[in-house]
């Protein structure tokens, strides 16, 4: 999608009030009924420049995901310095879907330069992609990051929702739930490290990332939006795995996430990490895999990759 | 060199091949009892306890006043407030008050680390005597109060103005007041250790009855070792323990084997790591009175056994290339092949029992061809311990394992153990030592008869 004027924010926008635009707007539509009557995603994209990471903030961040608090960056933090740039995408008037109750299905990061505390970073979100899924309709929030007033892109992000229930005329369902895997037939391997989840996990994590969604908050504002309880942010849960996959990995990788069932806290999850070499000995590639050890229902998989 | 040195091998000989001149021996050690965490000890510090070992060794050696050259000893699980534990547990000693200590802290490695370091300053001629040793209490254990209450504090202290400090103090909530206790989980993985065994245990498909055996093994031997007095000189009675008080001399194999799982059961193959063979928590202490030669014998203290050399190793256990405790399997090989030794030319080995399944992993890890091929870069397997000359006199599973305390009670046992052997087919009786700690590391050592 080509976005060659986008339009400047002139600060960040503010997430607790995009959330309870989202509210509104949720109300709204259950009071007039209905979609949002549009089926086509914004050809426009947002951007905030000259944005700076909160130095005290990064280090809560860094040490609630178990990163060493060091000077670069961590992926997962980007994601959020750029998540309310993406919010204020899918909070536009002519945005097709409920921003509330979307479902975060997978996450894609390339890390394509180290960023320091200290750069100033241009940050640009768009969506695209608008599908069809078998339980709904779902889209992709791309971000990029750049270093302040320059054209070279340090960080990629690409963020696929589901709005569940939603389907929208002219979209059509895929025919069959391709791609997936049955959870059904995952055999938990050995774990080769143990997370013991508490129930702040949620509040603690809105409060280094800025994102306050209340099905991370507590029982109750969890319960108010239809979940038995509250749930760990995936992007939590993905930046921990990211940590624990530690020092071996490259200076620019690529970072996937696919969630699966969700983790009602508190947990203990379940951790499997496998190391791929190159044939010259380098890292390659750190393949992670993450599950309920009681139950043995997988919760998300993913890779750390090496970019060439 | 001049040209006429290369026909003779003496400086040649001492030019490739550094050979030290002084050697380091073992005079003797001293242990208090190990205790069951609860115990006996629950109110003793580790500064309590390692002084009342030093004191011991103190006493048994006539060493009232003596300037030591140097006393290293540490504990893994510290208070803050125990910053200079050793300095302050000599100042409490009848040492004489001029003697230099210093704290060290490898994990379990920590004692027998204390050994190696003291019998390098000795060897290399920085001191003539040293006192080694480590301390470790799980009933004294500190209690860290929560991250967010210790953050609170901090900036407490840092405000200026009684509006500032209010301000801060408000920000107290009731989940602040809850404690901060140690675990044994790994940092980095979050597993306990006996989780991790587990692992290693069922990677390397050791049999729950095999363990049982090994702990069965440790408690008699053990007991037949108080029996026949083979501690009256390595012991000095505490708070009313003259005996390590998780010996059970009466256990048996039919008792073991009905112990229920305690780790591993979350892992797909059947659990068998049960609280008999793997180590309780523990609290003691041990120390060991290292010299030189001239020193010993200027003071008339006898020579056990003489520190040959020492290894240390790490794995790379944080996502499974290796078993939490497996750092031994490789520090040994490349100790041995130093020397020029193969297991055939060990008397004794001593291989600390974390739990009976690290020692079978380790055995079965020597034993692997592949593995000694691949991991060890060797032409084949590494060898096969003979279990006759493994842990003679008990250890751990038996003995309790109060961590920094270890190292200390098996040199202390095997040198005596190396005295009494006195010479096997004409060479010193050999011994070799092997601990395992946490963070995937072990430091393994060979001690030889003087």
């Amino acid at each position: 999608m080509n976005h060659s004027q986008p339009v400047v924010l002139g600060e960040m926008p503010s997430l607790s009030k995009l959330y309870v635009n989202a509210a509104a707007s949720a109300a709204r539509r259950r009071l007039l009924g209905g979609s949002s009557g549009k089926t086509r995603l914004p050809a426009v994209s947002h951007e905030v420049r000259g944005v700076r990471a909160d130095v005290e903030n990064l280090t809560a961040y860094q040490h609630l995901v178990g990163e060493t608090a060091s000077d670069t960056l961590p992926a997962g933090y980007v994601h959020s310095l750029a998540f309310p740039v993406s919010m204020s995408v899918m909070n536009r008037e002519d945005f097709p879907l409920p921003l509330l109750g979307m479902i975060h299905l997978k996450n894609r990061i390339e890390q394509l330069v180290p960023i320091q505390f200290a750069q100033e970073l241009d940050v640009r979100s768009w969506a695209e992609n608008l599908a069809g899924h078998r339980a709904g309709t779902q889209l992709d929030i791309v971000s990029e990051v750049r270093a302040h007033s320059s054209n070279d892109v340090l960080w990629r992000g690409v963020s696929t929702y589901l709005a569940k229930g939603v389907f929208l005329p002219g979209i059509d369902k895929p025919g069959s739930p391709n791609g997936a895997t049955g959870a059904s037939e995952f055999v938990p391997p050995d774990p080769t490290a143990l997370w013991q989840v508490n129930l702040d996990a949620g509040r603690n994590y809105a409060a280094v990332s800025g994102d306050f969604n209340p099905i991370h908050l507590s029982v109750l504002s969890a319960k108010a939006l239809g979940l038995r309880g509250s749930i760990a942010h995936g992007m939590y849960l993905a930046s921990r795995a990211l940590a624990d996959v530690g020092a071996v990995k490259a200076e620019s990788f690529a970072w996937n996430v696919t969630f699966e069932a969700p983790v009602f806290l508190p947990a203990r999850v379940a951790l499997d990490i496998t190391t791929v070499q190159a044939d010259s000995g380098n890292w390659e590639r750190s393949d992670y895999v993450a599950w309920n050890p009681r139950s043995g229902r997988r919760h998300f998989t993913g890779s750390v990759a090496a970019l060439t | 060199m001049a040209a006429e040195d290369m026909t003779t091998d003496g400086p040649l000989e001492s030019a490739t091949h550094p050979r030290t001149t002084r050697s380091a021996v073992i005079v003797g050690g001293n242990r208090i009892p190990f205790a069951r965490t609860g115990g006996a000890y629950v109110k003793s510090s580790n500064q309590d306890m390692l002084t009342a070992a030093l004191d011991g060794l103190i006493a048994r050696f006539g060493l009232q006043d003596e300037r030591i050259g140097e006393v290293a000893a540490g504990a893994v699980l510290k208070h803050s407030r125990d910053f200079n534990l050793t300095r302050e547990a000599v100042l409490g000693s009848a040492l004489s008050p001029e003697t230099p200590a210093y704290d060290l802290q490898q994990a379990c490695a920590t004692g027998l680390e204390t050994v190696i370091g003291l019998s390098n300053k000795i060897k290399l001629g920085q001191i003539d005597s040293g006192i080694a040793g480590g301390v470790d209490s799980a009933s004294d254990a500190p209690i860290a109060v929560s991250e967010g209450l210790r953050d609170i504090l901090l900036d407490l202290n840092r405000a200026k103005t009684t509006v500032q400090k209010l301000k801060i103090i408000s920000r107290i909530r009731p989940k602040d007041l809850a404690p901060d206790a140690p675990n044994t989980g790994e940092p980095r993985t979050g597993l306990s250790m006996g989780e991790h065994q587990a692992l290693t245990t069922a990677q390397w498909k050791i049999s729950r009855e095999a363990q049982d055996e090994l702990a069965y093994n440790s408690h008699r031997n053990l007991a037949s070792a108080y029996e026949r007095g083979f501690f009256d000189d390595l012991i000095t009675p505490y708070r009313g323990l003259n005996k390590d008080s998780n010996l059970r001399a009466d256990t048996t194999l039919e008792k073991l084997s009905t112990l229920k799982p305690v780790f591993g059961k979350t892992l797909g193959s059947e659990a068998t790591m049960t609280a008999g063979n793997s180590t309780p928590l523990t609290d003691g202490a041990s120390t060991v009175l290292l010299a030189t030669e001239e020193w010993a014998d200027a003071h008339g203290l006898p020579k056990l056994a003489t520190v040959l050399d020492g290894e240390a190793a790490a794995v790379d256990f944080v996502h499974g290339k290796d078993g939490l405790l497996m750092a031994p399997v490789f520090a040994v090989p490349r100790l041995l092949a130093r020397h020029g030794l193969t297991f055939e030319d060990i008397d004794f080995f001593e291989i600390h029992e974390a739990f009976a399944g690290t020692v079978l992993s380790t055995l079965a890890a020597w034993e692997d061809e592949e593995f000694g091929r691949t991991r060890l870069g060797l032409g084949g397997a590494l060898g096969k311990v003979d279990r006759a000359k493994l842990n003679v006199n008990g250890s751990s599973l038996a003995a309790g394992h109060p961590f920094a305390a270890t190292g200390g009670r098996i040199v202390a046992s095997l040198a005596k153990m190396l005295h009494e052997k006195g010479t096997v087919d004409g060479r010193p009786a050999r011994g070799l030592i092997s601990v395992c700690a946490a963070g995937g590391q072990g430091v393994v050592a060979i001690l030889e008869a003087a």
